[in-house]
């Protein structure tokens, strides 16, 4: 109680001293939280950018189909692998895609692209596809509808109900094939490869062109109840799954450019943070050691009359301890309040791209429990560490030397 | 025949200045102190009066020789030890600034009895007592800043004496008072002295101390020059 009581009144001595180191370490707090938040919500994008998109948080394909999109490495026997995933109860929904690489004509230009033979209901279910649409109408599974991305759309010329010729080679054979379609619909998914590079029909049509049962498909895509599931790889079925005939991948491993990211981010806000609490720590040795030079007298008289080197150093972290729980509730409530506005209303950034990813002008931030629980333990515990010299200074500060200061 | 409160055995204290400096503060310094005595430690400045209260505080640490208080060898004690050793048996008087400046009066006295240990009740009554033996019953709510020079040492006496030291240790403790309220400050002492049987030794340039006290050790270039004890 004593050391609290000289500790409380010692702060309140120079409290513009005290006020500006506690600013000091809480707008440290708050900007780390802030900058933590804004990685998050940047992330949120890319990785639903990834998922939604396009990709979904896991895929099923024939081992070696990755490589270079081979359309003979199918999947055979596909309702039994549907079945087998839509009993696992991590497993949300699955979209059976047919997947070949071709060439786009129009009356007007040629282009190639991918082609994406997928069943419109189950697709709904996994990606972002119908909200991607921007004109136009989703597929309805009738023969000929195709969707093309804006940017291949403005490439090739044309618009809503104009033809185009897909060519291709078909499965085995590898004899070539064209079929005719008309736009039923254009899509921007913000991904320039996506929005320039790929082409949706039904998957129907897509095997009967590539000559393909309807037992056979290129790749599976997944949806998870719960997303975290495809990061840690705990559903049964990435172990059921990667055999001689199935890998099963999640978006992680089929997107290691968005995993480094994530990744280097993760480094990056322990960088920022580490820079930020290391000033703020000079901040409290500073502001301790002004502290102490100002009260040496005092410390000579306090161990003159018998306070132990320990006690004193107690006084020391105890005011330590003061400055950072109350730099803590200060950062940690504006980080809030600064968060949830910046959560709701998002930060402007201007567009930009990130590994082909178009990056939405606004961020919104992503605050988490735990930024307001571990970064101001952390605090805590960095200003204690960072009082442990200026503690042990004036521990040992000698009695008789410090009684010969003049005041 | 009773031991000597204090005995110093050939105590000395040097500081080196440079490496071919050495200045001797005290030198072979041998005294015993009894206890009840109201001693005034006198010199010219630069004598050692001052370390060789500082040594006998336990303070500092001798460069050779023994301080026993009590029978007991302060001279080998750790920092740690010498800090219990002072908060049990010691009690210091300051030139000036003594208080802490965040403690009101009673928080001061109370100080180092907190330090002690003693329970709030003990330690409760000890101020009130004290601080009615030097006479600031009614100041012990007030802060440093808010007491005159005089009325701050005689709360520096009050804190000395409340933790019931063997011994109080006053340096040059009226030198930044004016004459009137030094005078009063060492009735304050000479009467606790002469009441309770409590020790003092001084260092001073005060003749009013000098007047007072019961003995006189003269001090020159670290060594005792003379050793003078006034018949009551």
């Amino acid at each position: 109680m004593l050391l609290l009581r000289l500790a409380i009144r010692n702060l309140t001595r120079n409290t513009r001293r005290t006020v500006l180191t506690i600013m000091l370490i809480s707008f440290s707090l708050t900007s780390l939280i802030f900058a933590e938040a804004l990685t998050l919500g940047m992330l949120d994008i890319l990785v639903n950018s990834v998922t939604k998109n396009l990709v979904g948080e896991a895929q099923v394909h024939k081992p070696g189909y990755r490589e270079n999109l081979d359309v003979d490495l199918y999947l055979n026997e596909t309702d039994q692998i549907v079945d087998q995933l839509t009993s696992d109860p991590a497993v949300q929904s699955v979209s059976e895609r047919v997947i070949a690489g071709g060439m786009l004509a129009s009356s007007y230009n040629v282009a190639t692209g991918l082609m994406y033979g997928i069943d419109p209901a189950a697709e709904a279910k996994v990606t972002q596809l119908k909200e991607a649409l921007i004109t136009g109408d989703f597929l309805s599974g009738k023969t000929g509808e195709i969707l093309l991305g804006d940017e291949l759309a403005d490439l090739l010329e044309v618009e809503l109900g104009d033809r185009v010729v897909m060519t291709l080679s078909e499965a085995n054979s590898g004899e070539l094939a064209q079929a005719l379609f008309r736009v039923s619909g254009i899509f921007h998914f913000g991904i320039s490869a996506v929005d320039e590079g790929v082409v949706f029909t039904n998957i129907s049509q897509a095997r009967q062109v590539l000559t393909l049962t309807s037992q056979q498909s290129h790749e599976i895509a997944i949806r998870f109840h719960d997303a975290d599931v495809a990061k840690s790889k705990q559903a049964a079925i990435f172990a059921q799954l990667n055999n001689d005939e199935t890998e099963t991948l999640s978006w992680l491993e089929l997107n290691k450019s968005i995993a480094s990211i994530i990744e280097i981010s993760g480094l990056s806000s322990w960088i920022v943070g580490s820079i930020l609490f290391v000033l703020a720590g000079l901040g409290v040795i500073n502001s301790m050691f002004m502290s102490i030079y100002e009260r040496i007298y005092e410390f000579g008289v306090a161990k003159a009359i018998g306070t132990t080197p320990a006690r004193i150093a107690g006084l020391i972290f105890t005011e330590a301890f003061l400055i950072a729980v109350f730099s803590c509730i200060v950062g940690a409530a504006l980080g809030y309040l600064l968060g949830s506005y910046a959560e709701v209303h998002g930060v402007p950034m201007g567009e930009f791209e990130v590994s082909g990813i178009a990056i939405d002008n606004r961020i919104r931030l992503r605050l988490e429990l735990y930024q307001f629980i571990q970064y101001p333990i952390y605090v805590i515990c960095l200003t204690l560490a960072a009082a442990i010299y200026p503690a042990r200074f004036a521990a040992k500060i000698i009695p008789t030397e410090a009684l010969q200061r003049s005041l | 025949m009773t031991e000597p409160l204090i005995q110093t055995r050939h105590l000395c204290r040097y500081f080196e200045q440079s490496s071919d400096i050495t200045v001797k503060a005290v030198d072979d310094v041998s005294v015993d102190i009894e206890a009840g005595e109201f001693t005034a430690i006198i010199g010219p400045s630069g004598s050692g009066k001052t370390t060789l209260l500082h040594l006998i505080g336990g303070l500092d640490n001798p460069t050779a020789g023994d301080v026993l208080l009590n029978g007991q060898n302060i001279a080998k004690f750790s920092a740690g030890e010498l800090s219990r050793f002072r908060r049990d048996h010691t009690g210091f008087v300051f030139q000036s600034y003594n208080l802490i400046p965040v403690l009101s009066a009673e928080e001061n006295v109370e100080y180092v009895m907190l330090l002690q240990g003693l329970d709030a009740a003990k330690r409760k009554q000890r101020v009130a007592e004290t601080l009615a033996q030097v006479g600031l019953s009614e100041y012990g709510s007030r802060r440093p800043n808010k007491l005159s020079g005089g009325q701050q040492q005689r709360v520096a006496v009050a804190r000395a004496m409340a933790s019931h030291p063997d011994i109080i240790l006053a340096d040059e403790p009226t030198a930044n008072l004016d004459s009137k309220t030094g005078i009063a400050l060492l009735d304050v002492m000479k009467e606790l002295n002469e009441t309770l049987g409590m020790t003092f030794v001084f260092s001073t340039h005060d003749e009013k101390i000098m007047k007072r006290a019961s003995r006189l050790i003269h001090m020159v270039d670290g060594k005792i020059e003379r050793d003078e004890r006034k018949t009551p």
